[in-house]
């Protein structure tokens, strides 16, 4: 992938502790990750599962209760000009000005933002078919979204993050926005988070996985990784979660038998595994689907990259 | 331009997906050597995946020694597959029918001869780890 | 940015422009023949040598033209017109953007919010003051013959000349944009500044605006006879001096022969006007300030 060396080698995106509260009430709590540069990550959980808060507080637009967020290796206080500058921002729906036409979008791009690149967003337009004169609220569902992605793009900034920007738009406008996201990321090397929870859709597109439930995180990490440490167990029912080579994340018992989506624990695999076991590899959709079903008070050690590589799950140790 | 598909539902991993094609493609006569593979940019805007996949995909087939990339021209085909000899082919077809019509006249239907043959692969695979 | 608040606002001063216009074609009409009939009557020479008491067939006939039933409703409409105009201005500035969500893209820009919502202040506030001046001076121009019979501190002139107009546009537009903030809606917004705007504009005028400086006295000699209540409401007023405002009898007089008027003089009227305008002032002040220091203050 090409890189854009401008941020250098600093993380895209750093957390550690993250958390904020509305009231009494935790959004989003404990959240401690390290995601690389250049990654297009995926951001999954259920509606309120603090999906949105953590995106607006990496864009900017939050200031976290509790604990740090680095982006490209800065803190900043949020609402200020420098931590506004890093993030390009498609927000649920993709709003826009209805009155403007798409020449005023970019207009209003330019006056607000000093890194603007014009040729960026009218490049696309042109690629798009899309003309600059057309008033925004004359435009397909689809069309607006590629005037969001468009003024998201053209900001150049090293971060983009996409709020559900696909889930009012049919599958084919679904697919030509996802496309110039792609083509976007293999061009400059913009580091992508995208949040969803429409799972099926992810896989082609991340290599990073945060799953969120009930503002806490689940899982984090890269996709490869994570899906090397599960594996699918087929046991017999009367097997026991302690007698399995690690955590069980999700069960399901038939009369005779039981499917186990295991996190395995390499110290454990060799001694514990039995040859009557079924043991299959995890689909990304398995994956995702069994941490969502988990409990959100369910124990686990910090799931972030727990699994990273064959060793003790550990906690990520935070700097 | 040799273009790529993508099945959502497979459960194969996407990179996996492009690696079985090329080689699919290599085995059938529709790639050759010389020829050039689509860019990153090109798979990337045909079907919507993630650039790193494409990455991989084509890292893989340089470790199987099947495509190599040229700095600022591209990754061409760069090796051929080679196939189990026709001699070799036949002997094991002759065999694959043989043991097909045992089945058979064991009463297995389609199903079961599927399963017994993922099961038997599944042991040797693991007999292997 | 300030391309940006122009671009959002254009539609609304297109709109307020067209306000004007009509106001200005209406006072142009009425005003020429205001003007014309003003000097054929000639008031204008009554005027110099009496006050108005010398020629009081031709003034009240000048007043009963132009001072008609139409009229009184069309000003007393125009009363409550800058508290109109304030709030349709200040309701949606914020409101609009919470209400649709463009908020998500507005205040993730490169420009902080709080300094996005200080340019959109500057220029829409500027806009209203030049707007509040344009339909002063129009009113003025006017109202410039009838003024000359009824002085313009007596109420429902007062109103609409000198710089109180602008004022209150600017207090109902501040109470509107807090009220956006605060409602996340621009039609609940609009009404619930409208509100406390029009029971502080009553107030004021009411109770208020008669004791900006303690009220003068005159005693008027009814001993020939006077009716009650002479004075109040004619050319000239009881005190002989044309502009006066007279505000009424003090009570408990009834059956004496000297009855005494309380009134303010008429070169109180720029004083008043500072008075008054600043109080409007002050508060579109604490509002916007209020409105500024919530938006930073706001989570997302």
């Amino acid at each position: 992938m090409i890189h854009d060396d401008v941020v250098g080698n600093a993380p895209a995106l750093r957390t550690a502790g993250l958390g904020r509260r509305y009231g009494h009430v935790w959004g989003l709590r404990d959240c401690t990750l390290t995601v690389p540069a250049g990654a297009v990550v995926g951001l999954v959980g259920p509606n309120g599962a603090g999906k949105t808060t953590l995106l607006q507080m990496i864009i900017g637009l939050l200031q976290p209760t509790e604990g740090q967020l680095e982006v490209f290796g800065e803190t900043t206080r949020a609402n200020s000009a420098k931590a506004l500058a890093r993030v390009g921002y498609v927000a649920q729906d993709h709003p826009l000005y209805r009155d403007f036409t798409v020449a005023d979008m970019f207009h209003l791009g330019r006056a607000m933002n000093p890194s603007w690149d014009q040729g960026v967003a009218t490049a696309r337009m042109d690629a798009l078919g899309i003309p600059l004169k057309r008033k925004i609220k004359s435009l397909s569902g689809g069309q607006q979204a590629q005037v969001s992605l468009a003024m998201a793009l053209a900001k150049r900034a090293p971060l983009l993050a996409l709020d559900e920007p696909v889930s009012s738009l049919d599958p084919i406008a679904r697919l030509d926005f996802m496309r110039e996201l792609m083509a976007a990321a293999a061009d400059t090397g913009v580091t992508v988070i995208v949040a969803s929870h429409v799972v099926s859709e992810l896989e082609r597109l991340c290599d990073w996985l945060i799953v969120l439930t009930g503002g806490r995180m689940q899982l984090a990490g890269p996709v490869d990784d994570l899906l090397a440490a599960h594996r699918l167990l087929t046991v017999p029912r009367a097997t026991r979660d302690a007698e399995l080579p690690g955590l069980a994340i999700h069960r399901a018992d038939s009369d005779r038998h039981s499917t186990v989506l295991v996190r395995i624990d390499p110290a454990r695999l060799a001694a514990q595994e039995r040859r009557e076991w079924g043991v299959e590899p995890v689909g990304f959709e398995q994956l995702v689907l069994a941490y969502l079903q988990r409990p959100s008070g369910a124990s686990t050690d910090n799931p972030a990259q727990a699994a990273a590589r064959p060793g003790p799950a550990t906690k990520e140790v935070t700097r | 331009m040799f273009r790529f598909r993508l099945d959502s539902a497979s459960g194969v991993p996407p990179y996996l997906q492009l690696v079985h094609q090329v080689r699919q493609s290599l085995l059938l006569g529709y790639l050759r050597e010389g020829d050039r593979l689509p860019t990153v940019k090109d798979v990337v805007s045909d079907l919507a995946i993630n650039p790193n996949t494409v990455v991989k995909a084509y890292r893989q087939l340089e470790h199987e020694g099947l495509a190599g990339g040229k700095p600022g021209q591209g990754t061409f085909i760069t090796g051929t597959l080679s196939p189990a000899t026709p001699d070799t082919h036949h002997a094991l077809r002759a065999s694959l029918e043989r043991w097909l019509r045992d089945a058979d006249a064991a009463g297995l239907n389609d199903d079961e001869v599927t399963a017994l043959i993922a099961v038997a692969r599944n042991d040797m695979r693991k007999e292997k780890v | 940015m300030i391309w940006v608040s122009w671009r959002q606002s254009r539609s609304q001063a297109i709109a307020c422009l067209g306000v004007l216009a009509a106001l200005a074609v209406y006072a142009i009409l009425v005003g020429s023949s205001m003007r014309t009939a003003f000097s054929h009557d000639g008031l204008a020479a009554c005027l110099a040598r009496s006050q108005g008491t010398s020629c009081p067939a031709a003034v009240s006939a000048f007043m009963n033209k132009f001072g008609s039933a139409v009229n009184i409703a069309f000003w007393s409409v125009l009363l409550i017109a800058p508290g109109l105009l304030g709030v349709l201005v200040g309701a949606p500035l914020i409101a609009r953007e919470l209400e649709f969500g463009t908020w998500r893209l507005a205040w993730s820009q490169t420009v902080p919010r709080t300094r996005w919502l200080a340019v959109k202040l500057a220029l829409v506030t500027g806009g209203l003051v030049l707007l509040g001046a344009a339909i002063t001076a129009v009113i003025t121009w006017y109202r410039a013959p009838m003024d000359r019979l009824t002085g313009h501190l007596i109420n429902n002139v007062y109103d609409f000349e000198g710089l109180v107009l602008t004022a209150y546009i600017l207090c109902a537009f501040g109470f509107a944009l807090l009220a956006g903030l605060l409602l996340r809606r621009s039609i609940p917004a609009m009404i619930a500044a409208f509100i406390p705007w029009l029971a502080i504009r009553l107030a004021v005028e009411y109770l208020l605006r008669p004791n900006f400086q303690a009220p003068l006295t005159f005693r008027q000699n009814c001993a020939s006879g006077c009716s009650v209540g002479a004075g109040i409401g004619s050319v000239p007023p009881v005190t002989g001096h044309i502009g006066d405002w007279v505000l009424g009898q003090p009570a408990g007089q009834s059956g004496n022969q000297l009855v005494s008027y309380l009134y303010q003089p008429a070169d109180r009227f720029w004083h008043f006007q500072f008075i008054e305008a600043g109080l409007f002032v002050a508060l579109t002040a604490a509002a916007l300030g209020a409105a500024i220091w919530l938006l930073h203050r706001r989570p997302a």
